[in-house]
């Protein structure tokens, strides 16, 4: 059961916050591959966003958005009050345009995404390249 | 314990029959995991629906740590 203050609180920052991007890290310093790949999207976007760090409380903050949206991972994106998605469907809609769209922003040129093969989460281990 | 693909696999169609589905261990780790799925159950739903259908159809593999994170890329039928 969701903790009834903070579910308040969260409900507060997706009302008063356009874009509000809830991620493991910050987007200066992001602590998850999926969370680095969604900022860059954003940042590309040129928009103003809410980011808030999730790791601090992580499981109760799980509880609220499962409560609130029926989403439990992070990074979860939300644009007007809406729950647009996590990192896979802000890449998709980023890379159709819908994304610009929705932001009301023009698609910036060459929308090339990351793809998920050479951008590896960053908890992955290194690669090793000794091995043959 | 790294994820068993097949298992995976089989709970997502298990979920959604008909689904056509293909687990790949995106980081050779066993628990970052990209499902590949078209299903007829997609039909006239939201991508957040979507993935809330495939997410819920492994649930017990996230709650048990198995599965740290799933990617999940929607095919056209």
């Amino acid at each position: 059961m969701a903790d009834a203050e903070l579910t308040e609180r969260v409900r507060e920052l997706i009302a008063g916050n356009e874009v509000l991007l809830f991620m493991k890290g910050t987007p200066t310093e992001p602590r998850c591959g999926f969370s680095l790949r969604t900022v860059q999207v954003l940042d590309r976007m040129g928009i103003e966003y809410g980011a808030i760090d999730v790791l601090p409380a992580l499981q109760p903050l799980r509880e609220v958005t499962t409560e609130i949206s029926d989403w439990e991972t992070f990074p979860q994106l939300y644009v007007k009050g809406e729950l647009v998605g996590g990192c896979d469907i802000v890449e998709e809609m980023f890379a159709s345009g819908e994304l610009a769209e929705l932001l009301g922003v023009e698609q910036p040129e060459t929308p090339d995404v990351p793809s998920s093969a050479a951008d590896l989460p960053a908890q992955s281990p290194p690669l090793d390249i000794e091995r043959n | 314990m790294p994820a068993d693909l097949e298992e995976i696999r089989r709970m997502i169609v298990e979920e959604l029959p008909g689904s056509e589905v293909e687990v790949i261990d995106e980081t050779g780790t066993g628990d970052h995991l990209r499902v590949d799925i078209s299903a007829p159950q997609f039909d006239g739903l939201s991508r957040i629906e979507r993935h809330r259908l495939v997410k819920a159809a492994v649930r017990p593999r996230f709650d048990d740590g198995t599965i740290h994170a799933l990617s999940i890329k929607v095919l056209e039928r």
